[in-house]
């Protein structure tokens, strides 16, 4: 065994030492994550992460308020239109700029369509994590739909630039709106097939029941956020606790579950899914007609100096912007707060003490996105 | 007995699973078959950009090298060299290239042209093997038409100067007349 | 009622071996290309995908053009593997494969081979391939790789039991374990309507031995890249790839021969009977294939010795008394 595998020290030779990623098929993206084995078990684990570095908030001291907007969307690639409507949520804050009434409806129905798709391909991996390939693809094929209908408003499929300061870049078509009611009547009956291929699946239930619990304490040494905070039974919601734009005028709950294990964390997800279509529902009927951009908008951009923090609830949890000016058009700092970082640090306290299998699927089931932890 | 029980539940857990994909296997497949076919893309699109053809005057574009896209372009894949022709109020471009590797897409320069002159192509799969293929040069649809078009301009801006010389002439006439009258 | 075997046709044993080897690589050959193509079908079909469409009617030619490009591609020897266990492991997973198919009867008129304890062996060579699985987990000298062969000596080892249990309960009913004699006394009853608990833990069994999904796990992708032949390409690759699909012919042969009756059936001549039955069995095998996700290591082997091996042992003994008292 000594020649033959790399071993932990000369004392311990039952020990040995795995580097899972930067390349590995399911560490989503690259990750490396160094496991300290005994067999299957695992002793420590450790993220590393860097690996793909784009120095986002760098970017931002570089270029005015305008130009880093199509930044954001690149930070989590998966709910980019809510990091990108956020983002432009936070500046009109700072300079004070009203949004018309329609601009705002569309906005909710944009982000919660985008949530969806964001948790159906996290719900696709997740599952192909755990060698269920099948439901990979049946998610494709809904996420398809809500990127064509995106595609429709926006003009792109994944990086979404769509929020302009004060509204939007373009109106929704009839097309969009007759789409989006049509994908959530249709979505509500994928939703029962998935319960039955997926969620009352004996052995689905039996890699994930009990797998990977968070304590509850680890909500606050680490700051978890988003799903796997309400695994835990806190029914905290960016949505909710902080009303940004216009979702104090919906009706919707925030799904809770209190183990804290990856089936919560899965059930959490599956009901978040179905309580954003309520949302997209009430907006789509409550849609005003009217303009998209605001009447006037000021030719500089540029928040009166002083510091300003902004939070929107992405697919993943808490994303917050800390925003420093120093008055001129160009920001002092802007510091992105990710989700998916304050999740995975939790992993070197969770992964400890589990199976190698069990670590791909808790590593799955806390949806992280490799560019929004690197940033 | 439980365990028992609980197996037949296993059991009939896996069966309704296999049910659902039993289901699919007679459903028709989603499949676009790209090369062959293609699927309906957004009108919005967004993609490598390009000079809106005017629509009255054939050959020609409404670019007046103001470089508003130039300068806000965050990813600094637009440039632009303008210069003013003889007897013309506007400047036109003599160079108009876009390095559409570095283009994210974001659409900023199509909100500032002041003259809505920017627009987006329809080809979304174009592929390359060196950086120059993805260097587009905007103007060259359009080169071969400058001089016509600057002749055109030019004309056009001796109309309206003319006819603001006129109607200068005229008002100062009528004035003249009017003060005329007045005494 | 006797079958002729190619020893009677050649009159010659070594002609017949000869002939034998070649009929039965082109046999497996053409078999497991078919499998592969029906397997990236029936995937696609319930993914609502089109599967390959390019290459021949309804891409029936895909594999053959995989295989070609799988023997086209360079071999890569990794400097630190250790040689000899190496390049012996795609062999030594291949060769029985060779051996159990001579043992098949796939109609009643002939058969490859006539053998009075055809069972035993066929039971006996299909626990070999581990030991080429095991050669070249270790061999790669590689984690995932000799993680991948751990996994996959102790889960042979687990489902070899159940499987031998259930196919003895055939045994007894029809105290022979000549295959062929096994058939020949299924006429007009199927072992599966007095065996069916035997036959579902056969099949599943059967399922666990060939390595697959959602049995998979020593080479489960999802956590161990390729387990046991992460390090191995080209056509090295492709007799891993080659060996599973054989396995699984003979596998669903076996259990056609056991519990569905071989070639009897009405109307259509017996050998074709047989093939319906052998390939309504591996569209079963890629239908839990493609519903299921893996099972866990760990729960992969209690479900083994807590569910199926208890159960096969008291299908055992059920059978045994019945068999007694009847």
């Amino acid at each position: 065994m000594a020649e033959l595998i790399q071993i932990a020290s000369d004392e311990d030779r039952d020990t040995f030492y795995l580097n899972m990623g930067p390349q590995h098929p399911s560490t989503h993206g690259v990750l490396r994550l160094r496991l300290h084995l005994k067999g299957e078990r695992i002793l420590s684990a450790e993220p590393i992460i860097g690996y793909s570095h784009r120095a986002h908030e760098k970017m931002a001291e570089n270029r005015n308020y305008i130009q880093f907007l199509p930044n954001p969307s690149r930070v989590d690639y998966l709910s980019g239109m809510i990091y990108s409507i956020g983002y432009c949520q936070a500046i009109e804050k700072a300079i004070g700029l009203e949004v018309p009434e329609r601009a705002e409806y569309i906005r909710v129905i944009c982000n919660e369509l985008n949530r969806i798709s964001s948790h159906l391909l996290w719900f696709g991996t997740f599952l192909l994590d755990l060698g269920g390939v099948t439901p990979f693809l049946y998610c494709f094929d809904d996420r398809e739909k809500i990127l064509d209908l995106l595609d429709l408003v926006s003009g792109s499929r994944l990086t979404y630039c769509y929020g302009r300061f004060g509204g939007l870049v373009n109106d929704v078509t009839d097309d969009f709106l007759e789409g989006t009611a049509r994908f959530c009547t249709a979505f509500r009956e994928r939703l029962r097939e998935y319960d039955r291929l997926v969620t009352q699946n004996v052995i689905f239930r039996n890699r994930t029941i009990g797998v990977g619990v968070m304590r509850p304490e680890l909500a606050q040494q680490f700051g978890i956020t988003g799903p796997c905070l309400r695994a835990m039974g806190m029914a905290r919601d960016v949505r909710r606790d902080e009303p940004y734009g216009i979702y104090d005028r919906f009706e919707f709950d925030i799904p809770t579950r209190t183990a804290s294990d990856c089936f919560d964390r899965y059930l959490v997800r599956i009901a978040e899914m179905e309580q954003s279509m309520r949302i997209v529902e009430q907006a789509l009927a409550k849609l005003p007609d009217g303009p998209i951009m605001a009447k006037k908008i000021p030719r500089k951009i540029a928040p009166a100096k002083g510091e300003y923090y902004f939070a929107v609830e992405s697919a993943r949890g808490h994303f917050g912007m800390f925003i420093v000016s120093d008055g001129s058009e160009i920001p002092y700092r802007i510091h992105l707060r990710t989700p998916s970082f304050a999740n995975l640090s939790t992993m070197r306290t969770v992964l400890p003490g589990t199976l190698l299998a069990d670590t791909v699927s808790i590593l799955g089931s806390i949806d992280i996105v490799l560019p929004e932890i690197d940033r | 007995m439980g365990r028992i029980k609980e197996i037949a539940k296993g059991a009939r857990s896996l069966i309704g699973s296999m049910g659902v994909t039993l289901k699919h296997l007679k459903d028709e497949p989603v499949t676009v078959e790209y090369p062959a076919e293609r699927a309906p893309i957004s009108p919005l699109q967004r993609n490598a950009i390009r000079l809106i053809e005017k629509e009255e005057t054939p050959g020609s574009h409404n670019c007046i090298a103001c470089l508003q896209c130039e300068k806000i372009c965050p990813s600094n894949c637009i440039s632009i060299t303008g210069y003013r022709p003889e007897g013309l109020a506007m400047k036109r471009p003599e160079t108009f290239d876009l390095n559409f590797a570095l283009c994210s897409e974001c659409g900023l320069c199509l909100d500032v042209c002041p003259t809505a002159t920017l627009g987006y192509t329809k080809v979304y799969d174009k592929a390359g093997y060196t950086r120059a293929d993805f260097f587009h040069d905007l103007l060259e649809e359009y080169r071969e038409t400058e001089e016509q078009v600057v002749e055109h301009l030019r004309e056009a801006d001796r109309r309206k100067k003319a006819e603001r010389e006129a109607k200068r002439k005229a008002e100062a006439e009528a004035k003249a007349k009017e003060a005329g009258d007045a005494q | 009622m006797t079958p002729r075997t190619f020893n009677d046709i050649f009159g010659n044993p070594y002609l017949a071996v000869l002939a034998a080897t070649t009929v039965i690589m082109g046999y497996l050959t053409v078999n497991a290309l078919m499998i592969i193509w029906m397997e990236r079908k029936v995937a696609a079909r319930m993914q609502r995908r089109l599967g390959p469409t390019e290459r021949g009617k309804f891409g029936l030619l895909q594999s053959i053009y995989d295989m070609g490009k799988l023997i086209g591609k360079e071999l890569i020897t990794p400097t630190h593997v250790n040689k000899g266990l190496y390049l012996a492991a795609p062999v030594l997973v291949f060769a029985p494969v060779l051996a159990l198919c001579s043992l098949i009867p796939v109609s009643q008129s002939w058969v490859f081979h006539d053998y009075d304890i055809a069972l035993v062996l066929l039971l006996a060579f299909s626990g070999l391939a581990v030991i080429g699985i095991f050669s070249a987990g270790w061999g790669s000298n590689n984690k995932y790789s000799l993680m991948g062969a751990v996994r996959s000596v102790s889960q042979t080892i687990a489902y070899e039991i159940p499987l031998i249990l259930s196919a003895l309960a055939v045994v007894m009913m029809a105290k022979e374990l000549n295959l062929y004699q096994i058939v020949a006394k299924q006429e007009g009853l199927w072992n599966i309507v007095l065996q069916p608990v035997a036959a579902v833990i056969f099949l599943i069994s059967a399922t666990a031995e060939t390595n697959r999904a959602p049995f998979d796990i020593p080479e489960a992708e999802s956590e161990l890249i390729g387990g046991f032949h992460t390090e191995y390409s080209g056509m090295r690759f492709g007799l891993f790839f080659f060996a599973e699909y054989s396995n699984m012919i003979i596998a669903c042969s076996l259990a056609t021969v056991l519990f569905l009756g071989g070639w009897h059936g009405p109307l259509l001549p017996g050998i074709l009977w047989f093939f319906i039955k052998v390939y309504a069995l591996i569209f079963v095998m890629m239908w839990f294939r493609w519903t299921f996700p893996r099972i866990r290591f760990d729960q992969l082997l209690s479900f083994s010795w807590l569910v199926l091996t208890p159960i096969a042992i008291a299908n055992l003994f059920v059978t045994a008394v019945v068999s007694k008292l009847v």
